[in-house]
């Protein structure tokens, strides 16, 4: 007999209504139907189990969770990870991301193209490159047969002689473990926490003045703030609940961005007491760390690191004898950059279809389940801990100047020691480059860098002059954002890292709003010559209008940041763009 | 229905019982699935799993025919659980306190026995319903047409009354009725017991009012339901007049449909099609059909609409009103003069207290539900909301019975029927729909799969379906929408006429079939043919 | 959620001014900026926007102007607030919308389609010509593939015509409660079809129509009503109630000529608000079939039904119910109403009996 509608969540097993479910399928579902969130564990579950998903695990999803098929149909083919087809995850996937490409990933795909491997857009590797994803394992390398397991590259220490925040101990071996954690001074924040309270922990991050290092840079003290102050008004629709949750996005899909990694891979912990600290002055009582799915050894790290806080209670119903309760969760993403907008993020958490949502109203009202939540970036939650400890003041101080606190850029490209390295704000982009990272190779000049990893476009010629803040860069039409920088000597075609650029975004654009769907599309086939006016007054006008209608009507950032690729190709290496269309002619 | 189409996206808690409502009423079923999509929950009662199901919360494949016990026992656990909304039961109804003893011995584990579902699932439905802020009933003709037809409605309006989910929005006793317009044939007196706009027969001022309008002595007694008129045929019934009806191939017992109108000396039929009605008749007359006609219906929410011809008739058929009026005419009676279809419905206006404030003009939108008293009156959507018409609802005490036959061993399996999405009722507009048949082309019995096995079947392969009435050949199909034990098929075909096995009773006070229930057996056909 | 207003409005919701292209405008609290211009007779363009449904946002078309705002706001998925300065057609605006229009021409290999292809089909090519957008501006690959393999009588699947509004997925699932329709893939490369690309016929797809009648570019389209589409004359629509179940859903029945052409939900019916099923949105040619009934029919001597004359006819029926009265009293004649026909017919044959015969022996088929 089967009594129809459990939810997923509500304690009781799971029912589900289609007889020919194969009781192999049926355990998988058991055994997460009832954990929060829990599709995308559960389609992973399948995809581990049989290297991709079968028509039989989608139907047995769909009836397990009660989702439509057709809805979970096009969420799973949402995701550029999901495969529906042997081989599946088997096969390899070869970054394609613009440094890889400078490195040789063409090659390592071309030798590898006969097993089934296909390319993956910049999967974080930018600063030992170039990443192969087989199965769960990352081989690094810069040749098919070169191709080895290791570790995530360290910081060097701080060149510039800075004190650092994030880094300070992450090259310390032993915050691995909690013990060593602990004994490097690991968990004082959270203490410190319970011992003021939430209305303290959000007075000092306000006056830290720390904001958002995803990109967006929005106070992360108000947001606090808000995700505080907000009702759970329990609706009917809502699944688990009234509560509340902070999410760490952990989807580091921007190209050039690999500082989240190295956070995690190296101190773990410190992520996991950011977010019980952010829980805490929320009234949060469930997390989740939605972590990108290039980074598998990275689950296993979090995992473990969460397990082990749980035994000590430093996670779990009583949080430090603080009588707090806080559950924390990895999901894994399933490869969409857009799930790094944190609507995409919650509704693909929430098992929905991964497009943005429309703003007001926003997360921190009506967050994770419609519920209040607090959605931060790795490199905002990993900074609590230590603002708490050592203060306001002292976090505002390791700025430059006027401004306040640090920001760990992830530099790669062609200079001799690409790596993440924490900045004081307000450094200027040379000293970085040429000082701290030994300038670009002998004999060549910095023709450009990206900012913002790929969204914030190129800065070149004098506007290479910037200092490391939003305001010195904003003056020169880009953004820092989340702090990906890639260097471009003067022996690179730039045409062509625009178009990878804008391949990149149109292979990435969710197509929930014409513009960016439409706009992507035809911005990346004018960068490669396959369509659009062959005259160069023509060809600058399509260029134009495209990009003005996809920054100021475009629903999220990704349209709204993509045409910079182009509007600042145009303006710093017009000439290259005329030879371009040119070519086109003589086609 | 109490309330309109609108509410059924507000109640919390919604309890379909013998209504395959995505098939029968889709449109209306949409209103419930927003309900559920914002947070409502839903109790299914069907012997089958229906489309509905899968929506449900909770489902009960309760036995055909159980209903009475199910909710019989539903209300001992609301009482029992101190779910009475007592203060209305104080304010707005009667006799609560007989029905409170009564309730005490139905038990859900007395009931889980007849439904044939868990105990622990008929308390979990009991508190659902009787912990909802709005609670909602939607049935139809499971709930209907049974021997206890009226027990079943009854049982419901109980569970509504002792709950205090009615006259609300979002709330009430919802019956989705089955032709587009069968509510309009009772609101314009094409029922035995009361003249137009529900005035009864007996009641002297009605006589009096209608003697009035119509210049003739009305009859003072009521005259016969359907089902007697068929019984009486060729003895005290001897002409017929028949519109719009494929009598033979809807009503049970179609043999004994078939033999009534045959032993009638006169026969008129008005329909759009030669039914097969139509051949038994000495008369039929062409009928205009919708979409060339120029009319009035109502909806089950009593709304009131119009009817609109889009294009002119095919041939030489003409309104059915017009046909009926030309007949009386030549019969020498008076008051047929009507010129066009507005002439006859404002007639009816003028004599149906309910529709004393429409008229013709007044219902081009559609916005009006009846009763509208006066021609200021905004109509009434809600039923209800400030008392009941006769003053307070009236608890009934009643019991379960079994269903007019039960299985046994010659006849070990129950058939229910219905109806199917993509075919309407005896399937002579659908089947002449371009496409349609394509869905559904041929009549196919469901039967659970482990059924198929257990009695030898073969998925797809013919057997006869036999009852102690008659026995069709027809095709199976397995499927788990059918419990193990209870087979489904629709009457909708004429080359599977199923209703030449049902018919087994009747309810004692409408008179409306069992059509729901009865008993058969199934024969392969390979081995009926070699023991044959 | 807009869905069927409550037909008892409650009591007055709270309002508030903005201004609205230099015009002091009222407004209701929880309204958006796109239902503040559409009452105030703004030209606001859409193609996403169905108002069944829940604002999507994903057109853009319908960008405002709000002041002390950088980039201009969907109107749709923004909720009027008090003081707001709102411009609904500057220039500026103007020229994005005819670039998105341009835009979405260059993905599709046509713009103007057959009226016969559903209620919305020509939404699209309307706001080309309005904006007077080039159709051949923005080349490059076009999106959407049509899947004409599917064999099903009732709806053409030219996604070819497809623009990735998704408004057959939302009336699907919000306003139909099927969720039949999937979004395959991201992006420029979107597609809407069903799961595992299937044909409709194996999905949950219920054929109710939803789809088709919203469709703005007629990618989803009325395949019955496109076999009239080489008929003579301008389509005609004539509003009445469907004859199937008691729901009593308004349909817009489509005619050339005299000639029913297809069946159109209408979009403020009642009791449906656009909502129709398979049996009311494709069973509509019942009504000129071949096999209707055209003239009278009596049986003759030799026992067969025969064609007959009206007088004929009528004389024969009423002969009949005047010598059954006659010789086996007034109680002897039976009639039975349909609960199809219209109120007129119901109310005719009771009048009938209680008139001619003075008996209440009437009935009609709701106990069968």
């Amino acid at each position: 007999m089967e009594t129809g509608g459990t939810r997923p969540g509500e304690g009781t097993s799971i029912t589900t209504h289609d007889e020919a479910v194969a009781a192999a399928d049926k355990d998988i579902i058991e055994a997460h139907a009832n954990e929060p969130a829990p599709l995308l564990p559960l389609l992973h579950a399948f995809h581990d189990r049989d290297g991709f998903l079968s028509e039989a695990a989608l139907r047995a999803v769909a009836s397990g969770l009660r989702l439509p098929l057709a809805d979970l149909y096009g969420t799973v083919t949402f995701y550029d990870h999901f495969a529906r087809f042997p081989p599946g995850k088997a096969a390899a996937r070869v970054c394609d991301g613009p440094i890889c490409m400078l490195r040789g990933s063409s090659a390592i795909l071309d030798a590898l193209r006969k097993d089934g491997a296909t390319p993956m857009p910049c999967a974080g590797r930018c600063d030992d490159p170039c990443p192969v994803l087989i199965g769960d394992q990352v081989l690094v390398g810069s040749s098919a047969d070169a191709l080895e397991e290791r570790p995530s590259k360290l910081p060097v220490p701080n060149p510039g002689g800075y004190e650092e925040c994030l880094f300070a101990a992450v090259r310390d071996p032993a915050r691995k473990t909690l013990e060593g954690y602990l004994a490097t001074g690991g968990m004082q924040g959270l203490a410190r926490a319970v011992e003021v309270g939430a209305a303290s922990v959000i007075d000092v991050i306000k006056d830290s003045s720390l904001a958002g290092r995803g990109g967006a840079g929005f106070p992360t003290g108000v947001k606090m703030q808000a995700v505080r102050d907000a009702v759970c008004e329990h609706l009917p629709t809502t699944r688990y609940g009234a509560r509340k949750y902070v999410v760490c996005n952990a989807d580091e899909g921007e190209p050039g961005c690999f500082k989240d990694r190295v956070l995690m891979d190296h101190d773990p912990f410190a992520l996991i007491e950011g977010m019980a600290i952010a829980a805490l002055a929320t009234g949060a009582t469930t997390g989740f760390i939605y972590l990108r799915y290039e980074y598998p050894q990275t689950q296993n790290v979090l995992e473990e690191a969460i397990a082990a806080c749980v035994a000590r209670h430093y996670l779990g119903s009583d949080v430090l004898g603080s009588g707090k309760s806080f559950h924390l969760y990895v999901r894994r993403g399933a490869g969409a950059y857009i799930c790094g907008e944190e609507t995409s993020l919650l509704n693909s958490l929430e098992g929905k279809h991964p497009f943005p949502r429309n703003k007001p109203p926003f997360p921190t009202t009506h967050g994770f389940d419609s519920m209040p939540t607090l959605v931060n970036n790795v490199e905002t939650l990993c900074a609590l801990p230590r603002i708490l400890v050592q203060g306001a003041a002292w976090y505002r101080d390791l700025g430059l100047g006027k401004h306040a606190g640090t920001k760990i850029i992830s530099l790669s490209g062609d200079v001799q020691e690409p790596g993440n390295y924490e900045v004081p704000f307000g450094l200027p982009l040379r000293t970085l480059i040429e000082d701290w990272a030994g300038g670009v190779p002998q004999g060549r000049k910095v023709q450009a860098v990206t900012m913002a990893g790929l969204s914030g476009g190129f800065l070149a010629g004098e506007a290479l002059d910037v200092t490391l803040d939003e305001a010195s860069i904003r003056a020169h039409g880009s953004f820092l954002g989340a702090g990906g920088i890639m260097v471009f000597d003067d022996s690179r075609d730039m045409v062509e890292v625009a178009r990878q650029a804008m391949a990149f975004f149109a292979h990435e654009s969710c197509g929930k709003c014409f513009p960016c769907r439409i706009g992507t599309q035809r911005l990346q086939e004018r960068l490669e010559g396959s369509a659009g006016p062959t005259n160069h007054d023509d060809f600058l006008a399509e260029l134009g209008d495209i990009s003005e209608v996809m920054m100021s009507t475009s629903a999220c950032g990704l349209g709204v940041a993509a045409p910079l690729v182009v509007t600042s190709l145009i303006k710093y290496f017009p000439d290259a763009v005329a030879a371009h269309v040119a070519r086109t002619r003589n086609r | 229905m109490s309330n309109p189409l609108v509410d059924m996206q507000k109640p919390d808690v919604i309890f379909c019982i013998g209504t395959n409502m995505t098939e029968c009423h889709p449109v209306a079923a949409t209103g419930l699935k927003k309900a559920i999509a914002h947070g409502a929950k839903m109790i299914v009662a069907d012997p089958r799993r229906i489309g509905l199901v899968k929506m449900a919360e909770l489902y009960l494949p309760i036995r055909v025919g159980s209903d009475v016990a199910l909710l019989l026992a539903m209300a001992h656990v609301i009482d029992r659980d101190g779910l009475v909304d007592e203060t209305f039961v104080h304010e707005r109804t009667r006799d609560f306190e007989a029905f409170r003893a009564h309730l005490r011995d139905f038990t859900p584990a007395w009931a889980a026995k007849i439904c044939e579902v868990p105990a622990a699932d008929i308390e979990r439905a009991a508190r659902l319903y009787g912990q909802a802020e709005r609670g909602a009933i939607y049935y139809t003709l499971g709930i209907t047409e049974h021997i206890c037809g009226v027990d079943n409605v009854q049982s419901l309006c109980n569970l509504a009354l002792m709950t205090g989910n009615i006259g609300r929005e979002g709330t009430g006793i919802n019956p989705m009725r089955g032709q587009n317009n069968i509510q309009g044939a009772g609101d314009c007196g094409a029922i035995p017991n009361n003249f137009p706009g529900f005035q009864s027969v007996l009641v002297e001022e009605h006589q009096r009012k209608f003697k009035e309008a119509w210049g003739v002595e009305v009859d003072r007694e009521l005259g016969m339901t359907k089902i007697a008129a068929l019984d009486h045929c060729g003895k005290s019934i001897r002409a017929m007049l028949i519109d719009g009806e494929n009598t033979v191939v809807s009503d049970p017992d179609r043999d004994h449909c078939d033999h009534a109108l045959r032993a009638l000396d006169h026969l008129v039929v008005i329909d759009i099609f030669r039914t097969e009605t139509a051949e038994l008749a000495d008369v039929v007359l062409p009928a205009t059909s919708w979409g060339e006609t120029d009319g009035v219906c109502t909806n089950t929410e009593r709304r009131v609409q119009r009817l609109r011809a889009a294009v002119p008739p095919m041939g030489e058929s003409k309104p059915d009103w017009w046909i009926i009026a030309e007949i009386a005419k030549r019969m020498g009676l008076a008051g047929f003069e009507w010129q066009s279809a507005k002439d006859v419905f404002n007639e009816l206006c003028s004599i149906s207290p309910i529709y004393a404030g429409l008229d013709w003009d007044r219902i081009d939108k559609g916005e009006y539900h009846w009763p509208v008293p006066t021609p200021d009156h905004p109509g009434t959507p809600r039923l209800h909301e400030d008392g009941f018409v006769n003053g307070r609802g009236v608890f009934k005490v009643l019991s379960y019975r079994d269903p007019a036959e039960t299985i046994d061993e010659e006849y070990p399996v129950w058939l229910t029927t219905g109806r199917r999405l993509s075919i309407y009722h005896t399937n002579t507009q659908t089947g002449r729909a371009a496409g349609l048949p394509w869905l559904q082309s041929e009549e196919e019995l469901e039967v659970h799969p482990d059924d198929v096995v257990a009695w030898g079947l073969e998925d797809g392969a013919f057997v006869h379906l036999t009852s102690r009435r008659g026995s069709v050949r027809i095709k199976v199909k397995a499927t788990e929408r059918s419990p193990r034990g209870t087979v489904f098929c629709s009457f909708s075909f004429n080359a599977t006429p199923v209703n030449v096995l049902t018919g087994s009773g009747y309810d004692p006070l409408t008179e409306t079939a069992e059509l729901k229930v009865c008993a058969v057996r199934i024969e392969g056909v390979a081995r009926v043919e070699a023991g044959s | 959620m807009t869905t069927l207003d409550s037909p008892k409005t409650t009591a007055a919701a709270a309002t508030a001014t903005l201004t609205l292209d230099g015009a002091t405008v009222e407004f209701t609290l929880g309204e958006t900026l796109y239902e503040v211009c559409q009452r105030e007779q703004r030209h606001v363009p859409t193609l996403c926007y169905d108002e069944r449904l829940d604002a999507f946002g994903a057109c853009r078309l319908c960008v405002v102007e709000v002041e002390g705002v950088r980039n201009p706001v969907a109107s749709c998925t923004t909720k009027a607030a008090a003081g707001m300065v709102v411009r609904s057609n500057p220039a500026r605006i103007d020229k994005f919308r005819r670039t998105l229009l341009e835009m979405v021409a260059s993905e599709n290999r046509e713009t103007e389609v057959d009226a016969e292809r559903g209620h919305a089909s020509q939404e699209l090519s309307g706001l080309i010509e309005r904006y007077d957008a080039r159709r051949d501006r923005f080349r490059g690959k076009q999106s959407g593939k049509s899947k004409l393999d599917d064999s099903n009588p009732f709806i053409l699947r030219d996604y070819d015509l497809c623009i990735s509004c998704y408004r057959c997925v939302r009336v699907c699932a919000e306003q139909e409660g099927d969720y039949a329709i999937s979004i395959k893939g991201r992006g420029f490369h979107t597609q809407i079809t069903v799961e595992f690309d299937g044909d409709l016929r194996e999905s949950a797809c219920t054929f109710c129509g939803q789809c088709v009648q919203t469709c703005p570019t007629g990618a989803l389209a009325d395949k019955k009503a496109l076999e009239a589409k080489e008929l003579p004359g301008e389509i005609e629509l004539t509003r009445t109630v469907c004859p199937y179940c008691g729901v009593g859903c308004s349909i817009d029945l489509m005619t050339k000529g005299d000639k029913v052409i297809g069946s159109r939900p209408a979009m403020d019916g009642p009791a449906n608000r656009g909502a129709l099923c398979v049996k009311g949105q494709f069973g509509f040619d019942f009504i000129q079939h071949p096999e209707r009934l055209q003239h009278p029919l009596v049986r003759g001597d030799d026992g067969e039904l025969r064609r007959a004359t009206w007088d004929e006819a009528l004389d024969r029926a009423a002969k009949g119910f005047v010598e059954a009265k006659k010789n086996h009293g007034r109680k002897s004649v039976y009639a039975i109403a349909s609960g199809r026909a219209p109120h007129e017919a119901a109310y005719a044959t009771q009048k009938f009996v209680r008139v001619g015969f003075l008996s209440n022996h009437v009935d009609n088929c709701s106990r069968s």
